[in-house]
């Protein structure tokens, strides 16, 4: 009885093909009115000898059942969510919901890359008016009239006094004017000169360094840029070398020249067959620049550097052309 | 400046090559920008002569020409150059030598008749573009010398980068001084001294000697300017970028090249009278060398004669008194003009010359007599002649003072960063020819030569020594750790913060031009004080700019032009409103255009409107967490009806709206929305300070009303917040309806009201009457009715 009870069940439950199905049978089987439970109703019939026997065989067949039932609703819960998740399926290769990219100016990437190094490196950043008097552009710069230095910077002029900067130096006076040393600061910022074709544009933008200090000379002044430009192009055995050049405004001055980074030193078209490129100028400050702000340069030495961002851009970024930084063509704002 | 190798080995000739000789002036401070062969290299070619010419049998412009190279026997050479012809000497290119174009010379038959070789040209071994002839040599030159040594081939040009500083350098003198200083060679010594036959005496005088202390002139007369410039002398001004004149100007030139010490000669019978260096007369004009017509001003120095002006002194000559072919008595001038005054002047009449290159940039005032005295004896080599005395106007007081300068080993240790031996130091002083005594304590005192303009104080001494240790081998050293940490607030908005911001939101920053056009100006911000640049580049540059937007339509407007539609740029730089510092203003703007997203296969695209660029601008506004707030405004370039201004407190802080129609128009641009936002009144945020929030269960109550379509958004809120309604923590407006079931002129606003209060669960009651209470006051204030 029980033992057919048991087949019939069997059969029963894996013949449900959905969870209705199944709780049909649970129902017939196991439900309050199922088979088995009117075989519990019926053991106050038997025997006080069967009734144990008995009683522990239906037991064992619920048992049996349940978990026959249990076993057969999970698979169909299987079968059930795998169709779903079919049904479900979508093509993950469609593109995000309303993204646009934005970009930062590639000049602005190279000037928070510049600036990153330097204020690692203690320095404060400081900026200045584009608009300058001749003052600060120049003659607190070691520049009086009529200097030589002065026809080379080719300068836009509002009136005989009042100048666009030609270089962000004269941050260097503005800031000394204010603060006292010690002083570490860069002044990145836009220059301009009236000068434009394939190599020069009207404007253009510049990194200016300042230390003054008691102690301040000019091997360190090697080393900080060295490290400077190894940090910049991330090339720890970069080639730097330094000449002598010439600025009104320090002395000694130096122009520094790495490797070239296109052609790694062989020769190439950008670097003239030289092998060098010149990055930037730099020098132990001018006394009179000092005392023009009225620090004593007996006491106190200052260490300067500019460099164009433009230049350390290209070469990042394998620019060719410097104008494409001003004219804004997306097609070339996306790549950054 | 460009100048041989083989001239400067002349004078300092080191035992290296000239690329390591122009490495080396580079690294000591004379850049070299170009070095240049003056040839391409090629070999076996010789000189020859001409000994028959005849026509070629069988070709009309070929001659078949009989050539002596001194060997042996003649060789029959065909060519077809129109100079060819018997007596000449030539450049033979014999067969088996190989031309700089990789031509190798064969024997060959030219129609029909045996050649073996070729004459060249110019072209041919690459000297110039010119293959109008073939060279014609001197006469005297040997049969069968090789053409490289005969021309003195082997040489290079360097092109020199002279910084300003270096004025000394601008001469083969100069350069010679650097080599033996670098090369720790010693200096040919110069004595030039000219015979002296002629007996003329002229008069001249100085009435500025302070801007001129030196002026030197002599006469040479029976001189023959009809001559040629020795070929010689030639070849080097060629190879220094000097034109040919005629052999008197040429020997001007070349004694500029060779000493520093800028000459002019003047033809004598053009000068009216003795001359007078002086400060040009009121009125006075001048017909210059290169033909132009100069007014003089009275702050310019002139050589006059008895009658006028007939030179800026240290400058150009006049027309009037120039030597020609045919001048015969000459002037010649060597004079010290002081630097600034020539620089003023140069500069003033846009001219600058050679000379006043020289003169502004200082010229030894050592070498005047001996320039003179060069040119002398060049000229009468040349041209002949009698020379007569030097005249002579000098006043030692006016030369500069070269004082001496206190230099100590401490000093030099403590600016360069490491310690330089006495012993090298004092060796490096005599190469510079610089005059010094040793002090006991250490410490030199220096007179400087004569012509280093660029050497006055310590600092000079300095550099040069450390040009000469080289710059490469100075040590590195590391900056001390800079112990101050950096003062700034957590709470500044920087540059980057709002940048990351637009950025985030899909904008692409632009960098465009500080200077935008006058059109540009009076279109978009025609209110703003207008600053004009003196010399613009050009007229789309000329006004600088109040506003970022000029530069941002523009970068909208090419994109849209190269089919990129749909625009979103923002820009942050100074704008200016008059040329003080705190006219200059950091601004940040934005133009958005085209549709809001780029097409995308979920949803429907729509085009940008005000309320995108108002979230953009709200997005900035709200990194300071200060209060702003938007008022309908009029601005010139925005739409009216579609134009708010931004502000804190009472402050017009910025803008954002619609462009106009009418400048759409005009700039042909689409529907585009723009904002601008003064930088510095974002840029001080606030430190965020916790408030406990409720635990207690926020409660949303909805309503809807209908008002004047007059009333803003922000005044129901205002006005609602301004209740201070306890237990009210947000009102939110969101939904706003025109149209049908709502009465022409009004529309119907909906509310969403959050009530939370911190101490109890508000119950339903209590909501209800805070929420009519609330409709009470928008019936009473804006006659609202509740929907």
């Amino acid at each position: 009885m029980i033992k057919k009870i048991i087949t019939d069940a069997k059969k029963a439950i894996a013949d449900a093909m959905d969870l209705k199905a199944l709780d049909d049978s649970r129902v017939l089987y196991l439900g309050k009115k199922g088979e088995l439970t009117d075989l519990l109703k019926g053991l106050g019939k038997l025997s006080k000898e069967e009734r144990p026997v008995m009683g522990e065989a239906i037991n064992e067949a619920k048992v049996q059942i349940q978990k026959l039932l249990d076993s057969r609703k999970s698979e169909l819960e299987d079968i059930a969510l795998t169709k779903r998740l079919l049904d479900e399926k979508i093509d993950v290769t469609l593109p995000g919901r309303n993204f646009e990219k934005g970009s930062l100016h590639p000049i602005t990437q190279t000037l928070n890359h510049i600036q990153d190094i330097f204020t690692k490196a203690g320095f404060e950043i400081e900026i200045g008016p584009e608009i300058e008097d001749d003052f600060h552009n120049f003659s607190a710069l070691n520049i009086p009239e009529h200097h030589p230095a002065r026809a080379m910077h080719d300068t836009f002029y509002f009136d005989s006094n009042t100048v666009l900067r030609t270089h962000t130096s004269p941050v260097q006076i503005r800031t000394l004017e204010r603060q006292k040393p010690p002083v570490r600061v860069i002044v990145p910022g836009k220059v301009y000169r009236n000068d434009s074709d394939v190599t020069h544009t009207p404007m253009f933008h510049q990194v200016e360094g300042l230390i003054v200090d008691k102690e301040a000379s000019f091997s360190q002044l090697k080393g900080l840029l060295i490290d400077f430009l190894r940090a910049y192009f991330e090339k720890d055995d970069l080639k730097v070398r330094f000449r002598p050049s010439y600025f009104p405004f320090t002395e000694p001055s130096a122009e520094a020249d790495i490797e070239c980074v296109i052609c790694g030193g062989e020769g190439c078209r950008v670097c003239k067959k030289s092998g060098w490129l010149e990055v930037l100028g730099c020098g132990v400050v001018h006394p009179n620049v000092l005392t023009a702000v009225n620090i004593d340069p007996n006491e106190f030495s200052g260490l300067a550097f500019g460099m164009g961002v433009e230049r350390l851009a290209m070469l990042r970024y394998s620019v060719n052309d410097l104008r494409l930084f001003f004219e804004n063509d997306v097609r070339f704002l996306n790549q950054f | 400046m460009n100048i041989s190798t083989r001239w400067i080995r002349e004078w300092a000739n080191p035992d290296v090559s000239d690329s390591d000789l122009s490495e080396k002036l580079t690294m000591a401070g004379l850049e070299v920008d170009r070095i240049a062969p003056v040839a391409p290299p090629f070999e076996g070619l010789v000189v020859g002569h001409v000994v028959n010419c005849d026509k070629h049998p069988n070709a009309d412009k070929l001659s078949l020409c009989e050539i002596d190279i001194g060997a042996d026997s003649n060789l029959q050479i065909i060519c077809g150059a129109p100079n060819v012809r018997k007596d000449l000497k030539v450049v033979v290119a014999t067969v088996g030598s190989v031309l700089p174009s990789k031509l190798k010379i064969k024997r060959a038959k030219l129609r029909g008749v045996e050649s073996n070789g070729m004459l060249c040209s110019e072209s041919e071994i690459g000297l110039s573009e010119s293959h109008e002839g073939i060279i014609e040599l001197d006469m005297a030159s040997t049969l069968g010398e090789n053409i490289r040594s005969v021309l003195d081939l082997d040489d290079h040009i360097i092109e020199l980068d002279i910084t300003p500083n270096r004025g000394d350098c601008f001469s083969v003198l100069g350069v010679a001084r650097e080599v033996c200083v670098n090369y720790n060679l010693s200096m040919p010594s110069i004595n030039y001294k000219s015979e002296q036959k002629g007996t003329r005496l002229f008069s001249s005088k100085v009435t500025n000697p302070s801007e001129c202390a030196k002026y030197l002139t002599r006469v040479i007369e029976g001189v023959d300017n009809s001559v040629e410039t020795p070929k010689w002398m030639a070849q080097k001004l060629l190879r220094a970028s000097q034109q040919l004149h005629s052999p008197i100007v040429d020997i001007t030139n070349y004694v500029l090249l060779e000493l520093g010490q800028p000459m002019h000669a003047f033809d004598l019978k053009t000068i009216n009278g003795g001359i007078e260096v002086r400060s040009a007369l009121k009125g006075e004009t001048l017909e210059l060398l290169n033909g132009q017509t100069v007014s003089l001003t009275e702050k310019t120095l002139v050589i006059a004669d008895e009658k006028s002006a007939i030179a800026i002194a240290g400058v150009m000559g006049g027309m009037k008194t120039a030597t020609l072919e045919n001048s015969s008595e000459i002037l010649l001038e060597s004079a010290f003009f002081d630097q600034i005054s020539i620089a003023g002047i140069a500069r003033s009449y846009g001219l600058h010359t050679e000379a006043s290159l020289r003169f502004e940039r200082g010229v030894d005032f050592n070498i005047t007599h001996q320039a003179m005295e060069r040119a002398t004896e060049l000229v009468l080599e040349i041209c002949g002649g009698n020379a007569s005395v030097i005249n002579e106007c000098i006043d030692p007081q006016s030369l500069p003072a070269l004082e001496p300068i206190e230099i100590s080993n401490d000093k030099i240790s403590k600016v360069l960063g490491f310690d330089l031996e006495p012993s090298w130091i004092e060796s490096k002083f005599k190469f510079l020819e610089f005059e010094f005594t040793t002090n006991s304590s250490n410490s030199w005192t220096i007179k400087p030569p004569s012509f280093r303009f660029d050497i006055r104080i310590p600092a000079d001494i300095i550099e040069e020594l450390a040009r000469l240790y080289g710059y490469d081998k100075i040590p590195v050293q590391r900056l001390s750790i800079n112990a101050n940490i950096s003062k700034s607030s957590q709470a500044k908005i920087t540059s980057n913060d709002l940048s990351s911001s637009l950025v985030n939101r899909g904008y692409k920053e632009v960098i465009t031009y500080s200077f935008i056009s006058n059109e540009m100006h009076e279109l978009v911000d025609p209110n703003a004080t207008k600053i004009l640049l003196k010399n613009p580049i050009s007229d789309d540059m000329a006004v600088m700019r109040s506003s970022l937007w000029s530069g941002l339509i523009q970068s909208a407007k090419s994109n849209i032009r190269r089919g990129h539609h749909n625009a979103r740029f923002f820009e942050l730089g100074q704008c200016f409103t008059g040329t003080l510092v705190e006219d200059q203003v950091q601004k940040i703007a934005g133009i958005i255009c085209g549709n809001r997203h780029d097409s995308q296969w979920s949803g429907s695209e729509r085009e940008v409107d005000f309320f995108d660029a108002k979230s953009d601008v709200e997005a900035l506004l709200f990194l300071s967490k200060n209060e702003f707030t938007f008022e309908a405004a009029e601005h010139p370039a925005l739409q009216m009806g579609q134009t708010a201004k931004i502000i804190k407190g009472n402050k017009v802080i910025g803008w954002v709206g619609a462009l106009s129609p009418k400048l759409q128009k005009t700039l042909s641009m689409p529907n585009s929305f723009l904002f601008e936002i003064n930088q510095k009144e974002i840029e001080q945020g606030e430190i965020s300070c916790y408030e406990p929030f409720s635990s207690f269960q926020a409660s949303q109550r909805d309503i809807a009303i209908v008002v004047s379509k007059q009333i803003t958004a922000d005044q129901l809120i205002n006005s609602i917040r301004s209740l201070k309604q306890d237990d009210l923590v947000d009102v939110n407006l969101f939904d706003v309806y025109e149209g049908e079931h709502i009465d022409e002129g009004s529309k119907s606003i909906a509310l969403n009201l959050t009530y939370q209060s911190i101490e109890v669960t508000l119950t339903d009651e209590q909501l209800a009457e805070k929420v009519s209470k609330i409709v009470a006051h928008l019936e009473l204030k804006f006659s609202a009715k509740l929907r």
